[in-house]
């Protein structure tokens, strides 16, 4: 019986060892486009700050009127869904789903980026309103701005009213939060603007046509830069805490495969000694 | 006598950050030039060119669409799609 049991122990311990191998290896190849993506976000903030603040400038003129403003609209909600490209990230994918799905209605028009959202709300038959961006690690601002023309377009005309984006901030490489925001219509912020006397050409509401589609661009590629360094820290998190498991697991099986060990030479001894008795 | 912190920003990446006399750059509207003390100033930009002035010497870019802010009269915020130096 301890022979068998040996070897076992000693094919369990091997399985596990070429199971370590492939999650340390992942662990690493995520380390390095972590490093990647998150020099890539760095590089997007300022774009992102500086277009929201003057968003917020605009929108703080109460006397600049515009359908992006239009808070009344009650009808579908276009809902831009940044999930990741493959699975094994902790709760990176279903995190963003949670909050997403608590969104999403039959009415309501899904925007998917990453390979995992396409797949769900393709399989769920939502309506999607495009199904060009697939890979979200390779998302470009280019194609931001092919996709907020394409949001901007429906909602002049009508087909939604309001546009949410699902995506994760990157707040450590140990935290990272899935939640949701209004993208569309635009907040009016509650306290007057303080730049009352700002000189705007061609005048405020031009003006909003005009910056509407970089904003949208720069909140998405923002976006997307932000879930990409997610998923990739996640993915790193997850295969550190499977490595070490790993290691446990193969420290646990060799005290047991010793014991075995043990156990089988001490019976042999015993027999051994008892045969000399007789 | 810089008197004008000019930032330009594109979705990609900051291309330049630093103290600069003059800003001439093209709106909807047509050529604007910034000097230190502009009156706050927001404009959409058109396709053109764009010079930036810092002591005697003045680097010229190619620069299309985005916005220009300025605030305070020092800060100028050029936030564009594509920038791209004419001497790099």
């Amino acid at each position: 019986m301890a022979g068998a049991s040996m070897k076992d122990i000693k094919l369990r311990i091997r399985s596990v060892e070429s199971t370590k191998q492939i999650t340390s290896a992942m662990q690493l190849v995520a380390g390095s486009k972590l490093r990647r993506a998150r020099q890539r976000m760095e590089d997007t903030r300022p774009y992102m700050t500086s277009i929201r603040q003057i968003v917020g400038d605009i929108a703080a003129h109460r006397d600049v009127e515009s359908p992006f403003f239009n808070e009344a609209a009650d009808g579908r909600t276009c809902v831009v869904v940044i999930a990741g490209d493959r699975g094994l990230a902790g709760h990176y994918n279903a995190a963003v789903f949670k909050i997403a799905d608590e969104l999403i209605n039959g009415e309501s028009v899904v925007l998917p980026i990453g390979k995992k959202a396409m797949d769900r709300y393709t399989h769920r038959g939502a309506p999607i309103l495009s199904g060009d961006y697939i890979k979200a690690e390779y998302v470009t601002a280019g194609d931001c701005r092919a996709m907020a023309d394409l949001l901007i377009e429906g909602y002049l005309e009508g087909r939604f009213s309001r546009v949410t984006l699902v995506d994760t901030t990157f707040v450590s490489a140990m935290t990272q939060n899935a939640q949701a925001t209004e993208l569309l219509p635009i907040k009016r912020p509650e306290q007057p603007s303080s730049h009352s006397q700002m000189i705007m050409e061609p005048n405020p509401e031009q003006l909003l046509d005009a910056i509407m589609p970089d904003y949208l661009t720069g909140c998405l590629y923002g976006a997307v830069c932000d879930a990409v360094a997610c998923e990739m820290a996640s993915r790193r998190n997850a295969m550190d805490s499977a490595t070490k498991n790993a290691d446990q697991m193969i420290a646990d099986l060799s005290l047991h495969y010793n014991r075995a060990r043990q156990s089988s030479i001490t019976q042999e001894i015993t027999e051994i000694v008892a045969g000399a008795e007789q | 006598m810089a008197g004008i912190h000019l930032k330009i920003v594109t979705p990609d990446a900051m291309v330049y950050e630093g103290d600069v006399d003059s800003v001439v750059v093209r709106t909807v509207e047509g050529e604007v030039c910034i000097l230190p003390r502009h009156i706050d100033y927001l404009a959409a930009l058109g396709t053109g060119e764009a010079r930036i002035k810092v002591g005697k010497s003045v680097r010229k870019a190619e620069c299309s669409g985005g916005v220009i802010h300025v605030t305070g009269g020092r800060t100028v915020n050029i936030l564009s799609n594509r920038f791209s130096w004419k001497d790099a």
